[in-house]
């Protein structure tokens, strides 16, 4: 008994001991660097085809500014939900986090867009407003009258019958003018991200 | 500084009483906050308590983007903690509302604009580490020398 209490004794009343007992901490823990933290920026030259600006899902997250070194995205921390769309996006690569531009390397992945539009013929008006602020439909024909009739049907829209035709879709490039100038909320575009694996194979 | 005041404020550091508030988030930041009370983060050890009890807590974790069912009732929460007190807004939903604050939603982001927030720990979610050491970097600075300077 008495030996027994002595090597309690002896076992915990070492100094060492004692402040561990009383000051042990487990290490602070750090983030780990695979992480996919807010995205940052690797360097290389953005050429402002605001792919990440369409990916994004989070309202307000990114935008992409005029700097004096060039067009510059930029991660508004408190809005960015860290999902690493843009990272994808990005057909330059100049936004990195985490592993992603790696594994997509590996993987040999890629998003792909593609867009919708949908024209609400109850709510449209045929006012033209969409067909004539297109800017993909200015740079086909730039002498388009207000109302949006025209003489070609090379045009993404057209407004013929009264209403807004959609008449080719592939033209899109999902800047969402159209929706911004309409004055009753009829069109709609919905941007389709799809990610697509091997796309040299598939090509 | 007396040697009284001094004691005050290293034990108020080593005793940081928790409490937190959901206002219309979808439950990941209470995931979060909840694995900050789960033995891998360990906040016993830092001096954290969550009592989850307005009226015996310091800090005040607010999370999500305020729905209309808090009008009135937050601020009667926070007008229950006793002084000093300091609000912490986690993700996010209380600093923007982030993917809820669109058109045609009922939100009424920011936390901000109903009771004073000390300081914002964004993310969606926000990682446990960067909530714990927010509320370890915000309690001290908030109770230093309260007495002294009110």
């Amino acid at each position: 008994m008495a030996i027994s209490l002595l090597y309690y004794a002896q076992e915990f009343l070492r100094g060492e001991w004692v402040k561990k007992f009383l000051a042990a901490k487990t290490a602070p823990l750090q983030i780990p660097t695979y992480f996919r933290n807010y995205p940052e920026l690797t360097g290389k030259t953005c050429t402002h085809q605001l792919y990440c600006m369409m990916a994004c899902p989070a309202p307000g997250a990114i935008d992409v500014v005029m700097t004096p070194d060039g067009w510059m995205p930029r991660i508004h921390v408190g809005h960015c939900i860290r999902c690493g769309l843009c990272v994808e996006a990005c057909p330059n690569g100049v936004l990195t986090s985490g592993r992603i531009l790696e594994s997509m390397f590996y993987d040999n992945t890629k998003l792909s867009f593609s867009f919708r539009i949908d024209v609400d013929t109850d709510k449209c008006m045929g006012c033209g407003n969409c067909a004539v602020a297109c800017p993909v439909n200015k740079l086909i024909d730039a002498q388009m009258s207000h109302g949006g009739r025209a003489s070609t049907d090379e045009l993404l829209l057209k407004v013929s019958e009264g209403k807004c035709q959609v008449l080719h879709v592939e033209k899109c490039t999902g800047c969402k003018t159209c929706e911004h100038h309409c004055p009753n909320e009829a069109i709609r575009v919905a941007r389709l991200l799809e990610a697509v694996h091997a796309p040299e194979e598939e090509l | 500084m007396t040697l009284l005041q001094s004691l005050k404020n290293f034990v108020r550091s080593k005793s940081i009483h928790v409490a937190y508030v959901d206002v219309g988030s979808c439950n990941g930041c209470d995931v979060e906050v909840l694995a900050c009370l789960a033995p891998r983060y360990d906040i016993e050890q830092y001096g954290i308590f969550v009592h989850n009890n307005p009226r015996e807590a310091d800090v005040l974790l607010v999370i999500g983007a305020y729905t209309p069912g808090w009008e009135g009732k937050l601020e009667g929460l926070w007008e229950k903690i006793p002084d000093p007190k300091v609000a912490v807004a986690i993700g996010n939903c209380p600093i923007s509302g982030c993917l809820f604050n669109r058109p045609h939603t009922l939100v009424d982001p920011p936390v901000s604009k109903h009771i004073p927030i000390a300081a914002q720990v964004p993310g969606c979610p926000p990682r446990p580490t960067e909530i714990l050491s927010a509320i370890l970097s915000v309690a001290p600075l908030v109770y230093r020398d309260y007495e002294v300077r009110k």
